[in-house]
């Protein structure tokens, strides 16, 4: 089976569709086309900047080289869920990237040593896109989970207070706001994989199946990558509310607003 | 010894003095009862007891020990302190006695015969347990939290504002437990009446002292 190239032509009748939201956009006055045209051009220029790098990349195949490519995943990811959960970076940035670090190499690891059974286990072919899959998962939990921590926090600092006039340990006395907002980030990605397959064929599936794999190999791959997901969101969601407990509070157990942005 | 010293504490927030330079000495089983309008700074003085800090100078003696940042985690657990805030959490009565009784400082000292004579010196019905804390009355949610500071088993009280949404009759009893146990050193914010009464009968006590703040701050 041969997959038919899309190329320039295809691609311009993908541009094509765009019409159709900026045209909603401009009648309804939503405001949108704007940040549209930003995020489309974003878009474009990096998925350009990697495939040209990811064919250098799959190409040259060096251990070391993925390794730090996916170093740099892991760092930008980090950054973003500082970003997006209104955190600022300085308090919170290099405990998050070495605990993101530990979990997803650790788990990429595994993954293909004992799932995928590789011979070298820094192939770039499957080390950088199952990296981005599973980080990729990981960034929304940690955005929602975090932001919902702090959030509650503020909102319901009385009931951590009392905790800690009845005696509580720091952790002992978080331990229900860890616990609220490690439901709320985890939900989703519950849900995703309890609908797979039905509600959505997933970008990775599709993506075999279009190149040429036959469905059972893609569903073979998706199941394991879905648990892959699954435990490493949950890991890496963990480390990030603890980051959050130990830099989050000053010595007394108060919560440092000046971690949050705009504070 | 004192139980508790407080030795030129002033404490600003957003610019706005809210303590300045206040004194205070507690001996073992004082009864004292803080009074004044709110906003001079009461509540202040018992968050800063507990370690629960804004901007302050001064120093605070708990059983003689200074209270710092590291002696703070030790000294929590030796005091109990209610507030006026009564949103302690959600989920069944019981579900949030579970989760305080699972505190490593609280394992042992958990006593259900204790609960139970508790639930009813305070005519709440042994059912409550089971009931959602959040749908409770006022009155309701401020006994439950007498409650689990009772159970904690410690001899330092701090409450503030602990019977205002109790009627006549529970006002007193409350007052009662915690001005008639002579072992216990209390530091009771409140503006009713029932707690200014003096049980002279009883020799442990010395009565009470009444701090007036409105009176102080100028």
């Amino acid at each position: 089976m041969e997959t038919y190239e899309i190329g320039l032509t295809g691609l311009l009748f993908s541009f094509l569709l765009l019409l159709i939201p900026v045209f909603i956009s401009y009648h309804l006055r939503l405001k949108l086309i704007s940040s549209t045209v930003e995020g489309v051009i974003r878009m474009i220029l990096q998925l350009a900047f990697v495939g040209v790098f990811l064919t250098f990349l799959f190409e040259l195949n060096s251990a070391g080289l993925n390794i730090l490519w996916v170093f740099v995943m892991v760092f930008v990811a980090s950054h973003t869920v500082l970003k997006n959960a209104e955190l600022k970076t300085k308090y919170l940035f290099p405990m998050l990237i070495i605990s993101m670090v530990v979990t997803n190499y650790s788990m990429l690891l595994y993954f293909n040593r004992f799932i995928v059974n590789l011979n070298d286990l820094f192939d770039a072919r499957y080390l950088i896109p199952i990296a981005g899959m599973v980080l990729g998962n990981s960034l929304r939990a940690n955005v929602v989970g975090m932001e919902n921590f702090c959030t509650e926090i503020r909102r319901n600092e009385n009931r951590y207070l009392f905790n800690l006039s009845m005696g509580a340990e720091k952790t002992e006395a978080l331990l229900p706001y860890l616990r609220r907002s490690m439901r709320v980030a985890m939900k989703p990605t519950i849900a995703n994989m309890a609908t797979i397959g039905i509600v959505f064929i997933p970008g990775m599936m599709t993506g075999q199946i279009l190149a040429g794999a036959s469905p059972m190999v893609a569903i073979e791959y998706q199941i394991a990558i879905m648990l892959a997901i699954y435990v490493t969101t949950m890991v890496n969601l963990l480390l990030g509310i603890l980051v959050l407990i130990h830099k989050g509070f000053d010595e007394y157990g108060m919560f440092k607003k000046e971690i949050l942005r705009g504070a | 010894m004192e139980v508790l010293n407080i030795h030129n504490l002033s404490v600003q927030y957003g610019g706005k003095s809210i303590l300045s330079d206040f004194n205070l000495l507690v001996g073992r089983g004082d009864k004292i009862l803080i009074k004044g309008q709110s906003g001079v700074g009461k509540s202040t003085l018992l968050r800063q007891i507990m370690g629960f800090g804004m901007q302050s100078s001064g120093t605070i003696y708990l059983n003689g020990v200074l209270l710092d940042r590291d002696s703070i985690w030790d000294l929590r657990k030796r005091v109990a302190y209610v507030s006026q805030d009564t949103d302690i959490g959600e989920g069944q009565v019981s579900e949030l006695l579970d989760e305080v009784f699972s505190f490593k400082a609280n394992r042992d000292v958990f006593d259900r015969n204790k609960l139970d004579e508790l639930l009813s010196y305070l005519s709440l019905p042994h059912e409550i347990l089971k009931k959602e804390y959040m749908k409770l009355s006022g009155g309701e949610k401020q006994r439950i939290t007498l409650v689990m500071a009772l159970l904690s088993c410690k001899d330092i009280f701090l409450l503030d504002e602990v019977t205002a949404e109790l009627d006549s009759i529970l006002k007193k009893k409350v007052v009662d437990l915690f001005f008639g146990n002579p072992e216990w050193t209390v530091l009771a914010i409140s503006h009713d009446r029932e707690w200014e009464y003096l049980n002279t009968g009883d020799a442990g006590t010395g009565g009470i002292r009444v701090i007036d703040f409105s009176a102080e701050a100028n």
